[in-house]
């Protein structure tokens, strides 16, 4: 059945012409009942995103491949945030997946196995890859600073860069850009995220001089590098524990 | 048969960690004035339902649902254990039209669910929004497949998204949630899933009938985790004068 690090056989989704999302354009009709539901309802919980990134991953069973990432992120705590993570910031935006991300402190008290799934952030930070769009540097470098030493855990669901027009498959673990062969981010792929935002990631790096990384780099973290394995999903059919008759 | 505790309907344990830092806090209120949260924006729409686990029925969630349409035959939504400000963020979802979700490939089919007994049972609501004005859309639903995957197991009690995602499935005949979870929901939201029943008896599912590979083909799914081998780095040849 589907793996994560599997090509799907070929379907419309990913064989078929053009490169959108399958489907007919929103109906006005659609978008007017739409927007006079949203007035009527309280929406707290997306309300709550107040931060906005965008850096880059990779694809933990092949590292090479490079995604840009657009992230909506909730801060719970000072330990925690929760993020909804799009392929664009724009109104066509995918949603490609969710990272946590969390402090040394709450990381370091997972175990081993769970550890291995989480990647660091200090690099990306350092190669001002990761970026506040809008935010100056110097009012956002107390965030920054946090980000630098925590650790995320970043599950994509849709490999749109593989050219899928639908959410194929199971999900995919993602790791984070790192200062080693696969892990150093395509410069065509920086260039293009640089224009669309007007910015240069180039002149942001000497801001980011002197933003440590976490105090004691763990070293199961970002597993792939040390160990040179990736991690991928496979979903099995198996028995359904049920309370009544299934479907 | 077993019967859960249903920790998803009561107040979760806190998330683990210090409260915000007024020097952090500062940030994220500048960031929140001056960003742009375009994607989220596109968000128009709360629905509240139930999943299971897709291997396990026994363990059920109230799951809330933000949704934003991609265009008229996709929707994608995140999902939420609760409708405040201090609800976690545990999954999403992706509902397609019929026409979309006959494209799919047999395995790929197999991961989605239907939402035609979510619907007409009553199931599946709209806080907030009143009965006749949720069925102009949700009789839309009814008739769409839908694809979720859960990334924190707050039904276990679990304080932090730990472990591998969980593929959810969702309700296709009465008898398969409990009783007084529904209970609950009904007296928080002040609705009567008979009632609505009842109203909802005209609409209809998808035109060709429930896909026999959809939910699952009637079998449990479970996602397992496996090591892979990383390509060696493509070297540069070596050249020798």
């Amino acid at each position: 059945m589907a793996s994560s690090d599997k090509v799907p056989v070929p379907c419309p989704a990913i064989s078929g012409e053009g490169n959108e999302p399958m489907g007919d354009p929103t109906k006005t009709t659609t978008a007017v009942l739409d927007k006079g539901t949203a007035m009527l309802q309280s929406m707290k919980p997306i309300k709550q995103m107040s931060l906005n990134m965008c850096s880059f991953a990779c694809y933990s069973h092949d590292p090479g491949r490079h995604i840009e990432v657009h992230m909506y992120g909730h801060r719970v705590n000072q330990d925690f945030l929760q993020c909804a993570v799009y392929d664009s910031n724009s109104s066509k935006a995918h949603l490609i997946g969710i990272e946590y991300i969390v402090s040394e402190k709450v990381f370091e008290s997972l175990s081993p196995d769970e550890q291995k799934l989480w990647h660091s952030h200090d690099y990306e930070i350092q190669m001002a890859l990761l970026v506040t769009p809008r935010v100056p540097e110097l009012v956002a470098k107390p965030e920054l600073k946090n980000l630098a030493k925590s650790y995320g855990k970043f599950w994509c669901t849709w490999q749109i860069d593989r050219g899928d027009r639908l959410p194929l498959g199971v999900p995919s673990l993602m790791v984070s850009p790192q200062d080693v062969d696969l892990g150093r981010i395509k410069p065509e792929l920086v260039k293009k995220r640089d224009e669309e935002l007007g910015i240069s990631t180039e002149s942001l790096k000497p801001s980011r001089e002197g933003i440590c990384g976490p105090e004691k780099k763990n070293l199961i973290a970002d597993y792939w590098v040390r160990f040179r394995k990736g991690v991928a999903l496979d979903v099995v059919e198996t028995d359904m524990k049920r309370t009544a008759p299934f479907p | 048969m077993e019967k859960a505790v249903h920790l998803s309907t009561k107040a979760g344990p806190e998330v683990p960690g210090e409260p915000t830092k007024t020097g952090t806090s500062m940030v994220d209120s500048a960031a929140a004035a001056v960003q742009s949260f375009t994607p989220i924006n596109q968000i128009h729409q709360h629905l509240c339902a139930f999943h299971f686990y897709a291997y396990d029925m026994t363990r059920q969630v109230e799951a809330h649902h933000f949704c934003g349409h991609i265009n008229e035959d996709m929707r994608q939504c995140l999902i939420y254990d609760g409708p405040d400000a201090n609800a976690r963020l545990i999954g999403l979802e992706y509902i397609v039209t019929e026409k979309l979700f006959m494209t799919l490939p047999d395995e790929e089919k197999k991961l989605w669910h239907t939402h035609e007994w979510e619907v007409k049972g009553g199931f599946l609501f709209m806080p907030g929004v009143p009965e006749l004005v949720q069925r102009q859309d949700l009789e839309k639903v009814a008739k769409t497949y839908g694809k979720t995957y859960h990334f924190w197991q707050v039904d276990l009690g679990h304080e932090l998204p730990i472990g591998l995602p969980n593929i959810m499935a969702a309700v296709t005949r009465d008898g398969q949630l409990y009783p007084e979870m529904v209970k609950e929901t009904e007296k928080k939201y002040g609705i009567s899933i008979d009632k609505e029943r009842e109203s909802r008896a005209y609409m209809t599912g998808p035109e060709h009938g429930i896909h026999p590979l959809a939910n699952g083909g009637g079998k449990g799914l479970k996602l397992e985790v496996r090591e892979v081998d990383l390509k060696p780095v493509e070297s540069v040849p070596r050249v020798f004068v």
